[in-house]
């Protein structure tokens, strides 16, 4: 294995900060939903994957870059998130952990296969527009779409940070997830803040997938790398904290390019998942470490 | 005066005796090729492998609280295993066979080393990053065929040979089982499932049962694989490690009951007979199955078999 120039390295470094932005974005509503109702999400990789299509088949539809249109494939996101949270994973939540965690294994295969039915299973990826443009000298720089990506990340993870933080709504969210009885005794509705914790995940989610599918190509079964994307970024970063999981994000799409680099670039998720492994076995209290 | 045997009583208690009734069994069930055609042998060795992998995960999952999602992982590697002891040792199939069920043990205990540091849903998101990490790792390594795959050397059996090879194997499976939940072993898995910081203060040693749930689970799943293997005469890694065996096997098991002993064999049946009825939207059976399976967990936790033993337990 030839050793890359120090070059190769910084250049690694670049994609691997920007790329793990979007990570992040892409992975903040499973720390959401884990950190809040404590379900592990394993539908989360699909919700994703429905944001990146939903953005595909709307500029099918209007024919507009789907940067102007990936608000509104998250919207869609959210609003399916709502009935799924409300009617299908509140009424098993009771049932110990095994029941939640299998119904949202069911959700995913239910979502994926009718992606396929729907959507038929070749690659897809959406045309930003801007092409292979790049910002930067020929030897250090990085796409635009990156850099927008990155940037877009950045912003929605601040604009979440804050109205967990510093909003009622959030405290209502904070309380629900941290003392959800004594939440309840004060007057909040506990329930209806998980469904909205679900909607606001579910959306974000989509927003990750819709801004993915314009630096990745997608299939309906690339959930699965999605999902433990995620899961590695929430493990890396710790639940229920935004910094900590823009933190995380940014540390796996590092430890990816950087791999990548060295490896080659097939193994960029293998990496990253191996990464993961080390890192939770290390660390096996990882996920419920710590909330908000 | 000496009584004449009662002869009424003695069919009745011959025909009651599980050894004579598993004897029948088996022989209408190994007969059953000479009476059906193609179709049928192949619906059957489908039938008899899902009914391996549910047993496999019933054990690890179903009785000692460990649920998985790294199906994949065992079978790929099974069939892996099984493709290339044939080709490049020249071993025969009983001894692929043992190869399968060796390697995917094996694998598994390796990694039980750092799995089973992880509790509750913690080893089920690393069994999926597991199958999920071999899988890309086989399709990128090109020592074993890359994302092409290997192609046997060996012919594939007939139809009717295969079916009794999955038989055996899902016999095997159950034999093995049911002697497991027979051993001391069962309480020390059911006391690691209910609650594993008690089982542990109460001197179960919990890794070891784990880890012993695990390899046989392992080891099956690997030998369905190797099977795999054989009837298709090529494997690839996207199918061989693919998510659709984790998928197959949760479904089976959760659909018939987890935990019981013949959850496995009831979801095999209505998992088969649904993926029958939709054999022409394979991507509907798919997700039919994901609409089943959400149905049982909120409707009938314990399964449909639990639905039977209850009916029949107030008459």
């Amino acid at each position: 294995m030839p050793l890359p120039d120090l070059n190769a390295l910084l250049q690694a470094l670049l994609t691997g900060v920007l790329i793990g932005s979007l990570f992040a974005l892409a992975a903040l509503g499973l720390s959401l939903v884990v950190g809040v109702i404590r379900i592990v999400n394993l539908m989360h990789g699909e919700l994703v994957v429905l944001g990146a299509y939903a953005a595909y088949a709307l500029v099918q539809l209007t024919g507009l870059n789907p940067l102007l249109l990936a608000p509104v494939a998250a919207l869609l996101v959210a609003l399916l998130g709502w009935p799924i949270e409300r009617y299908i994973l509140q009424p098993v939540v009771r049932h110990g952990t095994e029941a939640p965690l299998l119904t949202t294994f069911a959700l995913s295969i239910i979502l994926q296969n009718l992606l396929v039915y729907c959507a038929g299973g070749d690659t897809r990826a959406l045309e930003s527009g801007l092409g292979a443009r790049r910002v930067g000298s020929g030897a250090l720089g990085a796409p635009v779409i990156y850099l927008i990506g990155a940037l877009l990340a950045l912003c929605v993870c601040a604009a979440v940070h804050l109205l967990i933080t510093r909003t009622d709504f959030g405290r209502r969210i904070r309380a629900s997830a941290e003392q959800p009885d004594a939440a309840a005794i004060v007057g909040v509705a506990v329930r209806s803040y998980y469904a909205r914790t679900f909607m606001l995940a579910a959306g974000v989610a989509g927003l990750g997938g819709a801004l993915l599918g314009m630096v990745f190509s997608f299939t309906p079964s690339s959930g699965v790398e999605f999902l433990l994307t995620g899961f590695a970024v929430v493990v890396l970063g710790g639940v229920g904290s935004v910094k900590g999981t823009l933190l995380g994000g940014v540390a796996l799409g590092v430890v990816e390019s950087l791999g990548a680099t060295l490896f080659g670039d097939g193994y960029r998720l293998f990496i990253g998942l191996l990464a993961f492994l080390v890192f939770l076995t290390l660390r096996p209290q990882g996920l419920f470490g710590r909330s908000a | 005066m000496r009584r004449a045997p009662n002869l009424p009583l003695l069919r009745a208690s011959l025909l009651r005796s599980p050894l004579l009734a598993t004897l029948l069994l088996s022989a209408l069930l190994y007969g059953l090729p000479f009476a059906l055609g193609p179709y049928w042998q192949q619906l059957g060795f489908r039938a008899l492998q899902l009914l391996t992998l549910a047993i496999a995960w019933n054990v690890l999952a179903g009785y000692c609280g460990q649920v998985s999602l790294g199906t994949g992982a065992f079978v790929g590697l099974g069939a892996y295993a099984f493709a290339l002891g044939g080709n490049r040792l020249g071993l025969a199939v009983p001894l692929q066979l043992a190869t399968a069920g060796i390697v995917a043990a094996g694998f598994a205990a390796l990694a039980s080393v750092a799995l089973f540091r992880l509790r509750g849903l913690y080893f089920t998101v690393g069994t999926l990053a597991l199958a999920e990490a071999l899988r890309i790792l086989m399709v990128n390594l090109g020592a074993f065929g890359g994302a092409s795959g290997i192609v046997l050397h060996a012919a594939t059996p007939a139809f009717h040979q295969l079916y009794w090879l999955s038989l055996t194997l899902a016999a095997f499976a159950a034999l093995l089982a049911e002697l497991l939940l027979r051993s001391p072993l069962a309480l020390a898995m059911r006391a690691v499932r209910d609650d594993e910081d008690v089982a542990l203060q109460m001197g179960v040693r919990s890794f070891r049962v784990k880890l012993g749930a695990l390899l046989l689970s392992a080891m099956l799943m690997g030998l369905a694989g190797g099977l795999q293997a054989l009837k298709l005469g090529v494997i690839e890694p996207y199918g061989a490690f693919g998510m659709g065996w984790t998928i197959d096997t949760v479904a089976v098991a959760i659909i018939g009951g987890l935990g019981t002993r013949m959850g496995p064999l009831l979801g095999t049946l209505v998992y088969v007979a649904l993926g029958e009825m939709l054999r022409n939207l394979p991507e509907l059976h798919a997700a039919v199955a994901g609409v089943f399976l959400l149905l049982t967990i909120r409707f009938a936790p314990r399964g449909l078999w639990s639905l039977i033993a209850r009916k029949r337990a107030h008459g």
